[in-house]
Formats: C-alpha cells, structure tokens, sequence
C-alpha cells in the first residue's frame, strides 16, 4: 500500500505488520504523554522528588541520553571534516538517533522544570558565569541544526524527491553539510562539557566538585571525552539492534568494527584521565572542602563498589575493542559496546543521584529516591516516540544507504570477477 | 541577551559567551538563506532534472554505476560521479588522450543470444542512437531491451516538435504493472516517431553534435556482459529464486519465467530508473 | 544581575545564634511563616516537600545514655557572602546579591523552578514550591500585605525578611533619616524567639551581636571550608556542639536527625 514511499532497492515488510509493530509504541507513548500532562497540570508534586532530591529520573536520564546521542555529532565530525569515508553507511541513522535523544531530552527538560513557559528567560536573562545557561543554549542550538540535517533525509524520500523544490533544496542543503558538521561540533563539543562542567563546579557538593582546568572543572572535559568515547558505541548498539530486528544486513562488519576501535581508542583516553582526576579529588580537592574521601562511600547502598563498577564498566570495553581478534567478532564487540554505555549511565548516575543522596551537614541522612510511575512514564514516552520515529524513519527513508549493495552480496562476501564473458 | 535589556552589564564573560552564540546564530543563517538562494537558482536554470537523475542513479549500487573505461579494463574499479554525461567528464578526456576512441563498424556484437549491431552507440539504459547524414539522429530500444521488455501493453510517445532533455523522459511504456520510463539518450527536438513494431522508436534534431557520452565499437562487448550479471543480480535481489536464474542467458526466458514483481522490479533497475 | 543602586552605606547583616539556648519551641519557625506568606503545608507534603524557610534541627552528640547530649540547631539561610552557590548557577540571574546589605534574595518572578540552585546550596536552605499554595477559608486574613506570595514551580528561601528591610527604610526617610537605625530592623525570628537565642546585626558594625559572635573563639559556622563565607554564627560552650560545623569531625549519627 505504501510501497511508492519505500526506498528503492530495499524490502520493507507489510504495511500491516509495520502498523502492528508500531501499535505497542504508540500506546506507550500515549501513556507517557498522559503522565507528563498530570506533571504538567498537577504540578511536580505528581514526582517522588523533593527538596532535598532536585533533581531525579529525568536529569540522569537527560544526560545519560545526551551522551548517547553524542554519537550523532561525533560520526558527522569524523565523516565531513576527518573524512573517514566508510561512516557514511550509518550517519543519516546517527542523526536520527541524535535527533530523538535531544528532542526527548529538550522535551523531558520542559516538563522537569515549575515553569515550563518561563523557557525563554534564560535566553533573555542570561547568566554568563552559570553552567545551565551554556546548556540551554548550546543544546538548543544543536538541537535546531540536528533539525536541519534530518531535513534533506526526510526530502530525499522517493516520492518526495519527485517534488523539485524539495530535490532541489535537499541537494544544496546537502553540499553544505560539513558547515553543520562543524557548528554540531563546536556545539556538542560545549554542552558536552557544560553539562559535566554542572556537577563539578558545585562546591556545595564536594562529592562532585572538581578542581578546575582553566575555568571549567575537570567534569567538563571528561565528559567531553566519555560522550565521544560512547557515541560511536552506541551508534553501534543500536545499528546491531536494528539488523537484529529488521532481519536485514545494513552495514559492512568493516563499519561497526572501525566505530568500535574508535571508541575504544577514546575509552582509554578517558580510563586514563578520570583515574587520574579521580586520585587528585579523594586526596586533594576533597580534604581541602573540609570532607573525608571514606564518608563518601560510608552510606549503604553506595560503598565503594560503585566506582568500581563504574571504572570496570569503562576498562573492560576498552580493552575488548582495543583487540583486534576480539573486535572482530559480533558478540564480544555488542556487549562491550553495551558494558560502555552502561559505563557512561552509572557514571551520570554518579553525579547526579548519589551526589544529592549524600549529606552535606554533618548532621543530615543519606536519602532514598525511588521515582514515581509519572516520571517514569515520561520517560517511557521519550523511548516510544525514540522508535517510532526511528521506525518510520528507517521504512520510508534511506538510513543505511550501504543496504542495498549487501542485498546483492547473498553470501556476505563481496561480488568476485565476472565468471562469464560473453559466448 | 540584548546590550539594551536591564541590567546587562558588558564583561569579557558577556561578551564571548555572546558573542559565540551570535556566530553560531550567523553561520546556521546564512547558511540556510545560501541553500534556499542556490535552491532558487537552480530551480530557475532547469538543473532540477538532472539532480534527480543524478539522485536516481545513485540509489543504484556502485557497481551498476561502473564508469565505462572500468568495463573496458582500462582501469580498475571506477564509480561514474558525473551521471553518466562523459561529455563534461574530465576524467573521460583523460582517457581518450591516451588510446584511439571506440569507432562504429560494419559488423555487429553477437552474444548471449542477442545482436547488437556496431554502427550505431548505445546508451546504458538500453537505447541505441544511429547519425543519420542529414545531421538528425535515430534512437530505438536496443535487443537487450526488447527481449527484456516484451511487447509493451501500451506506448506513450511524445508528441512531433516536443523537446527531449537528456536523461530526461523519452517515451513511456507500459507492461502489465509496470509503468516505465526511458531514459533518452540525447537532448533534442523529436522529428518523428514509430514504435515497437518498427525498426526504431524515435527520429530527433539533437541540440548538439557532441555524443561521446554513448558506448560504441569494443566498449559494447564487455558492457553487455556487465548487464547481464547485473540483471542476474537484479533478479535475485528482487527475489527470484536462484535455480530460475542463476546460469540462464537468454534475456526473454528470464523476463518471462521469472515472477512478475521481480521482474518488475528488475526492469527498473537495468532501465536506470529505480 | 548586580543591583544598579550605589549604596551609601555598606551592610553586611549576618546573625548570631546561640544553640545552648535554643530550646526548641519553633516559634521562630512560625513567626517566619506568617511574615513571609508561607503557605500550610498541602495534605500530601512530607518534611522533604514542604516549606521551612526556618527550619530548626535537633543534633545529637552521637553518644548514649547517660552521655547523651542534644542541642536544638535552627538553620536558615546561610547569606553566603563568596562564591555564593545559589547567585553562581541561576541561569536566568534569578537570584541577587545586595550590595547594600549583603542579602542573597531570590526572584520568584524570575524563577524557572529548575531547581539548579537547589541542589548547590550545601546548607540546603532552599525550598522549592512543589505544590499550588492554598490557605483555608478565613486564614487569608493573616496574610502579610507586605510580602508577595509565590506561585506554584518557583524556588523561594530565607531573605531575612526584607520586606521589613524596605519598611525600616521608610520609616528613615519620613524621619528624615538617611540610613535606618539598627534596631528598627529586626526580622521575624530574630524578634519571636523567647530566649533571643538568635540575634541580628550588621556584621560591619562592630557593637552588633554577630560582630562580636564572629569575633568570639566558642563560635563556629557551617562548613567553612567550602569557602562560601557564610554569615551565620554559631555559638556554643559544648566542644561538640562547635564540631556540628565541620563534617569529617562530626559526631557519626545514629539516630536519624528530626526537623
């Protein structure tokens, strides 16, 4: 029925079995929208959060998923300004992916906050000193020129593409594109860095305050360096997923493997830089705030185990990926991409959970937070609209132009010389 | 935000934060009013069709995109970037300077059951193009074509006097579901026109002498042999099933035994029209 | 957002607590709420959601019976004076340090209610309106037409009441006086607590009670090593008491604290 809007040379399954797989998704995000509108009404009583508790759910989940999404900008960077060809296969899905990580994350920021339709003072009053402001800034710029670049995917559809102004348009917007690769960059590359730079100039919370390189706390490149690092690694998971679902070959191995030393080579650097960061904070930047390293991990459930998790989340992926056997080989490069972005999500949850769980006075508690069903229905909402549109993206739009070439290729080999020449 | 708003108050910090943010503001700007402009331009000057041409044959894979020098062996592995249009290619240039162009002959290209007579330079979507003396050109569907088609259910020609851009439309054909258009091989005005049951299709006035974007003399033989595995693969990515195909080489068996949507979906692949 | 004003004279107002005589009662927590419009507590409101701008604390040194000691510790806005947390992160500069007096006041008009500030104050003196703020039929009439109330998603905290600030100044000018006298300017707490275990003053004035507390070697403040320059002064006889100040000499709690 919808065939006329399906790529060319591609198969798609059955318009009914489409609808059927998006059924359980859309119910979900309704479901979600439903919470996110009693937050919205009711008021953010609707949360477990509270005074002591600010921030919960939907702050790690921002920034777990911005740094996920980071994937998006770093493939542009390396594709359309380093050039690294064979990226091309899965950039029109990073921008996807990039595109519903900071629209969910932009989306959930608006339900977070008491005044939603305040929004715009930050842009009219802005404070140059705070970290939030570099956020809200470069997040919504980024966000604006992920739009611009999910443009010429949406208009290069085969139907659209019959209509001259949006061929056209598609085709200048495209020659154009490293100019939005860069700015995506030079953008990514701040709110990355503002939204480590939130939790390390706390000096209220010497759990997460750092000292500081220049004017900006040692979090702020650290988490520079561990989106870049998880990026390509999620970029892999998730094009593994897809392959996974759809029942098709999208990419050459060749890809992931290239995307998975890549983000090995940046696990190391991070490994290397935040143990480092970590020893200067437990033996310097924490005594001189007035605390002892071990209260830190004095409260059950958070011993020190949880840094351990969290170092070993990041070295073992590291090692995996930086070998070249082991890369080669399907399972151990998925789950190691999966172990870093697990890494990176107890890493934000770090910062941004334990820190606020951690007293301060010397005569507070150490607080539990478990979210209620509303956030976690807005939250759900950000995943289901996630697939959705990745879906439908992926059925009508040219996510992996390299699926076409390997539907000739049956036995995953590429095609050898011509065995006849004519009689 | 503004130097007039309230209480703003000019510091280093303001000032590069601001003005980082207005940069970045100028640059996505400008950009899209550049896109849009160009967008404009070429929308006035008629590039829009070659764009979707262009845009069409590289939803192919790169393998069907082989430039014409890889099929004759003179190079290794090359992908046409330039839509097929060899005239504006420097590349092709470079070639012809080092060997003698391919010339029209007297004999004709068997293989593969089919004839493909050497006086005439074929187009990769399976149109032939014979000079006549008066400076006119003849263009009919090739034998590769003609089996792979079929007789057509029904034509659309275009009409005497009508202008034929290359690579655009040149008649349309219509076979059981399939709604086809070929690709024309030259730019030009259409003199006069026939049909299947003659020899050629259309007789055309080009605009320019210049062909030497059409394969002629020994480029046929390997091109042809290229179009058959790339029907053979064609096939089989549609679905057809491989004891069907693999190893048969005559065109008309294949268009007829193998199923309709496949072959469907084959013809617009070998026609360059995806 | 600096203030645009040129101050005359240069305030700095900071308090001086004294926790031996502290007993607990609460009336200052009740004074600050009737002065400042805060409203009661929603049904549903825990003692982590609701509102205490004041907020008096009950720490214990850790020890057990017969050595147990308690101290009754109220806790209000610290007014840090250097790298103050609250000012630092307010993306919208909802926050503002008065140069003229040295108050960290907050701007509920301004507030977003992302609630950043909140989770820099170490002293956690800010309160955050997670609910509409209703008061019964008939309790309207308390209201304080001086003080604005706030609406529902805006942070708000401790200002040492500076509406009575604004009202001491009044008095001044139709005096004929260009700066207030000190007395004449007491905030709600300060003026409620039947044992003046708080007192108020201008730090730069050296006969005023947080003057001589800031002097005084039995005074402490709250995590001074932060580097906030907090402008609270604890003052206690009990060496233990005095350690409620420095975190990685505290007493270890164990039982949980009660607000």
């Amino acid at each position: 029925m919808d065939r006329r809007f399906i790529p060319a040379g591609v198969s798609r399954c059955s318009t009914a079995k489409f609808l059927l797989w998006l059924a359980p998704w859309a119910a979900l995000l309704a479901f979600g929208l439903y919470s996110a509108g009693l937050c919205l009404v009711k008021g953010l009583n609707q949360t477990h959060m509270n005074n002591r508790f600010a921030f919960g759910l939907w702050i790690f989940l921002d920034l777990t998923v911005i740094a996920l999404g980071a994937g998006a900008f770093f493939t542009g960077f390396l594709l359309y300004i380093l050039k690294r060809k064979e990226l091309r296969a899965v950039i029109n899905s990073a921008v996807v992916i990039g595109l519903m990580c900071y629209g969910g994350a932009m989306a959930v920021l608006g339900v977070d906050v008491g005044q939603p339709l305040r929004a715009w003072f930050t842009f009219w009053y802005p404070n140059v000193h705070s970290m939030l402001t570099e956020v809200t800034f470069c997040i919504s710029c980024y966000l604006t020129v992920l739009l611009i670049e999910y443009v010429p995917i949406v208009l290069k559809n085969r139907k659209l593409r019959q209509i001259p102004h949006f061929l056209v348009f598609q085709h200048e917007l495209h020659k154009l594109v490293y100019v939005f690769a860069g700015v995506g960059t030079f953008l990514s590359f701040f709110h990355q860095g503002s939204l480590g730079g939130l939790y390390g100039v706390l000096r209220g919370r010497p759990f997460a305050f750092r000292e500081e390189l220049g004017i900006w706390p040692t979090t702020f490149f650290l988490f520079i360096l561990s989106a870049a690092a998880v990026g390509p690694s999620f970029i892999l998971l998730t094009t593994w997923l897809v392959q996974k679902i759809s029942g098709k070959r999208l990419v050459r191995p060749q890809v992931l493997q290239s995307l998975g030393r890549i983000s090995g080579l940046l696990l190391a650097a991070y490994v290397l830089l935040k143990t480092l960061d970590t020893l200067v904070w437990l033996n310097r930047t924490t005594p001189r705030s007035g605390f002892l390293p071990a209260q830190y991990y004095a409260w059950k459930p958070f011993g020190v185990w949880i840094l351990a998790v969290e170092m070993a989340l990041f070295l073992v992926p590291m090692v995996i990926l930086l070998t070249p056997k082991l890369r080669a080989r399907a399972g151990w490069l998925v789950s190691s991409a999966a172990m870093a972005c697990c890494g990176v999500a107890v890493n934000r949850f770090v910062l941004t959970i334990q820190t606020l769980a951690l007293p301060t006075l010397s005569f507070d508690r150490f607080l539990q937070y478990l979210p209620s069903w509303q956030e976690t229905g807005t939250f759900l909402a950000v995943l289901a609209a996630a697939v959705l549109v990745y879906s439908i993206s992926f059925r009508y739009f040219e996510l992996f132009p390299e699926e076409r070439e390997l539907r000739r290729e049956p036995s995953g080999r590429p095609e050898t010389a011509p065995a006849m020449a004519g009689k | 935000m503004l130097p007039w708003n309230y209480g703003f108050h000019w510091t280093l910090g303001t000032a590069i934060f601001m003005g980082a943010f207005y940069t970045v503001l100028v640059v996505v700007v400008t950009t899209l009013i550049s896109a849009t402009l160009r967008s404009r331009r070429a929308l006035r000057s008629g590039a829009a069709e070659d764009m979707l041409w262009r845009s069409d044959l590289f939803d192919l894979p790169a393998r069907d995109r082989a430039c014409r020098h890889e099929l004759t062996g003179e190079v290794g592995q090359r992908e046409c970037t330039n839509g097929f249009d060899c005239r504006t290619c420097d590349t092709h240039q470079t070639f012809l300077d080092r060997r003698p162009p391919a010339e029209p002959g007297d004999k004709s290209y068997e293989g593969f059951g089919m004839t493909f007579p050497l006086d005439r330079m074929y187009h990769r979507g399976h149109t032939w193009v014979r000079r006549e003396r008066d400076g006119s050109v003849t263009i009919g569907l090739d034998d590769f074509g003609r089996r792979l088609l079929g007789r057509p259910d029904s034509l659309q020609m275009p009409r005497k006097g009508q202008r034929l851009r290359l690579h655009g439309p040149a008649w349309l054909v219509r076979k059981r579901n399939l709604d086809l258009r070929v690709v024309s091989p030259v730019a030009g005005v259409v003199l006069d026109t026939d049909g299947p049951d003659g020899e050629w299709y259309l007789k055309v006035r080009p605009e320019q002498p210049d062909l030497r974007h059409l394969l002629e003399g020994f480029e046929v033989q390997p091109w042809v042999a290229r179009e058959m595995e790339r029907l053979h693969a064609a096939l089989l990515a549609a679905g057809a099933p491989p004891d069907l195909v693999d190893g048969r080489t005559d065109v008309s068996l294949l268009a007829t035994s193998c199923p309709p949507a496949c072959w469907e979906a084959a013809c617009s692949t070998m026609f360059l029209r995806p | 957002m600096i203030s645009e004003r040129k101050p005359a004279k240069i305030c700095r107002y900071g308090m001086a607590v004294d926790i031996d005589k502290c007993t607990g009662c609460g009336a200052c927590m009740i004074a600050c709420a009737v002065e400042n419009n805060v409203p009661p507590g929603n049904p549903d409101a825990t003692d982590l959601t609701g509102i205490t701008w004041l907020r008096v604390f009950k720490v214990d040194n850790g020890e057990e019976y017969p050595r147990k000691e308690s101290v009754y510790f109220p806790m209000m806005c610290q007014q840090c004076g250097v790298e103050t947390p609250c000012y630092l992160v307010c993306p919208q500069q909802a926050v503002d340090v008065d140069p003229a007096t040295g108050i960290v006041f907050q701007m509920p008009e301004r507030c977003l209610g992302c609630r950043y500030c909140m989770a820099a104050c170490p002293y956690h003196s800010r309160y955050f309106n997670w609910w509409d703020p209703k008061w019964p039929a008939g309790m309207e009439k308390t209201l304080n037409p001086d003080v604005a109330p706030r609406m529902r998603g805006v942070v708000e905290k401790c200002n040492y009441c500076h509406g009575r600030w604004h009202a001491a100044r009044q008095r001044a000018a139709e005096a004929g006086e260009t700066e207030i006298s000190p007395g004449d300017y007491v905030p709600a707490c300060v003026e409620a607590c039947p044992a003046g275990a708080i007192q108020f003053g201008d730090l730069n004035d050296p006969t005023s009670a947080p003057a001589i507390a800031a002097k005084d070697p039995e005074s402490f403040r709250l995590l001074v090593k932060l580097g906030t320059d907090p402008k609270v002064y604890y003052h206690s006889k009990r060496e233990w008491a005095r350690r409620i100040g420095d975190p990685s000499q505290a007493p270890s709690p164990k039982e949980p604290s009660r607000g």
